[in-house]
């Protein structure tokens, strides 16, 4: 008798209060309703949700919202790309202008044995800090080397390689943090609109001999590439590609040709003809362990 | 006068002495979660407070009239039903599913309310408001009120359960804070890489529970205090 007062008295409160708490709820859910355009729930579903803020964006769901209010164009998603900015065009129901996906370019060849007047800097190991001192390396304008880019990069996609800041195309999704990173200001973001393309890999506004005296390997300002490619101009010493002229590496085959020095280069994804010349290259008979590798890079300076 | 101290000194023993996080270790997911920023943990303290104080509500009126032993909505339905007068229906059985119910709907409404009313704050705490629902600090306030509704000589009142949960979720707050606070001055120290992340915030948060447990026996302090006081 007691057990089944019990029971049906519990059942009975629980009861009551999920009734209760049903009406209470749903009437706060009308009278606390805050009217969001279902388009805004679309556009963050397309999304790739990395949170990156290349967009401009605290994050995916803020530029979701800046995109179905009218206030931001539907192509600023780098890591989502052409095909993201299609589908949120055609959710918000405007054209779209053909964009291509913006990936980081390293403007610098020179690894550190083909740097000159370089200083035996033994300070913190940030290019930020080394960037402060005088005389740490004789090109004012090139990569120093100490990985702040490395560090910035949420995606593994940019690696301090002899000394030179390397960009793994196949990782990279053109967030930009490595080029708000590098206090040079030498990565800069280069449509790209094939797998490789053609990129002025030197920074250096200085002319000739001056050029000559701090890299090996540093554009020296000599016009050979701009009088032989149309899309190219000089501005100042050096070189600058006109992207949007961009069709096609044919157009500078001659300019590279002609460059004396190595401050043009293709750069991306290998193209199977690359892959197709490794392939013949014999493997190493035996692989030592690179014990390297495995020691962790960042020292502790208590 | 002598309920006004018992107040204090369970204000104080909530707060500071038996600090939820500190003390009994509840919370701790958001309490290491929401602990980045200053401002972000101050918000999430006092969302935290606010559902506390909800929940302490209503879980006392819930317990008090229908869960705890001899509660007077049980028995009522046992005499219309004409049972025996020497048994007691019992429905503590239900607590844990009723308080989870309790909160579980508290945070609910504060989500609605905060959404329309603060739509910045609502950014900020992003996935952690609706977590506050699974946050056991909360549970724990319940449960504690819970205890001290068994025992049918001396029950606690409305006032005393709503003391708990409001400074037990103040304790929280601060707790969290001064957590943000130090955390803040760490993102500039240079920690060894191994105890980087989680294992240097929970070495901080072990010294500053030990830093809290300097706390104990002050509200025997302020009775003493008081009761001097009282004979001037």
């Amino acid at each position: 008798m007691s057990i089944l007062v019990s029971v049906l008295l519990a059942a009975a409160v629980l009861g009551a209060l999920a009734v209760v708490a049903a009406y209470v709820l749903g009437w706060a859910n009308q009278a606390f309703n805050v009217e969001v355009d279902p388009r805004e729930f679309a556009v963050a579903a397309i999304l790739p949700n990395v949170n990156c803020g290349s967009c401009g964006y605290v994050g995916c769901g803020e530029y979701a919202a800046a995109v179905a209010a009218g206030k931001a164009e539907v192509n600023l998603c780098a890591p989502g790309g052409q095909d993201c900015a299609r589908r949120v065009a055609e959710i918000m129901g405007v054209g779209l202008e053909p964009s291509f996906p913006y990936r980081a370019v390293v403007h610098c060849a020179a690894r550190t044995d083909q740097r000159r007047g370089r200083s035996d800097y033994q300070g913190e190991p940030t290019c930020a800090a080394a960037n402060l001192v005088a005389d740490v390396q004789g090109c004012t304008y090139g990569c120093l080397g100490m990985g702040d880019c490395e560090r910035a990069c949420p995606y593994d996609a940019i690696h301090v390689v002899d000394g030179l800041a390397t960009v793994d195309y196949h990782k990279c999704i053109g967030c930009k943090k490595c080029a708000k990173a590098c206090p040079r200001h030498i990565i800069t973001m280069v449509p790209f609109k094939a797998e490789r393309m053609l990129v002025v890999a030197c920074s250096n506004k200085d002319f000739g001999p001056e050029v000559r005296d701090v890299c090996e390997v540093g554009c020296i300002g000599c016009q050979a590439c701009s009088k032989h490619a149309e899309p190219m101009e000089m501005a100042g010493h050096l070189p600058v590609i006109n992207y949007d002229a961009y069709a096609s590496a044919d157009q500078f085959a001659l300019a590279v040709e002609k460059c004396p020095r190595e401050s043009l280069l293709f750069i991306g994804k290998p193209t199977p003809a690359d892959l197709a010349a490794v392939a013949e290259e014999p493997l190493p008979e035996r692989v030592e362990a690179d014990f390297q590798t495995t020691v962790d890079d960042t020292e502790w300076r208590g | 006068m002598d309920t006004f101290v018992t107040i204090v000194q369970l204000a104080i023993a909530a707060a500071v002495i038996n600090n939820f996080v500190l003390h009994y270790f509840v919370g701790i997911c958001s309490f290491l979660g929401v602990s980045r920023r200053i401002d972000m943990a101050l918000g999430m303290g006092l969302a935290v407070t606010f559902v506390m104080a909800i929940a302490g509500l209503l879980s006392w009126v819930f317990t008090y009239y229908l869960l705890r032993p001899f509660a007077p909505l049980p028995a009522w339905v046992w005499h219309m039903v004409g049972g025996d007068p020497g048994v007691t229906i019992d429905l503590s059985v239900l607590s844990y599913i009723l308080y989870i119910f309790v909160i579980a709907a508290s945070v609910q409404f504060v989500e609605m309310y905060i959404r329309k009313f603060f739509p910045g704050l609502y950014k900020a705490f992003g996935i952690y408001l609706p977590l506050i629902t699974t946050n056991c600090a909360i549970l724990f306030a319940c449960l504690e009120i819970m205890k001290q509704l068994q025992d049918p000589t001396r029950l606690w009142g409305l006032g005393e359960a709503l003391t708990l949960s409001i400074f037990g979720g103040l304790g929280y707050t601060l707790a969290i804070v001064l957590m943000a606070g130090i955390r803040e001055e760490m993102d500039r120290c240079d920690v060894p890489r191994s105890l980087r992340g989680p294992g240097i915030s929970l070495i901080v948060a072990g010294i500053l529970a030990m830093a809290f447990m300097g706390f104990a026996g002050v509200d025997r302090a302020i009775e003493t205090t008081f009761t001097v006081l009282m004979k001037k």
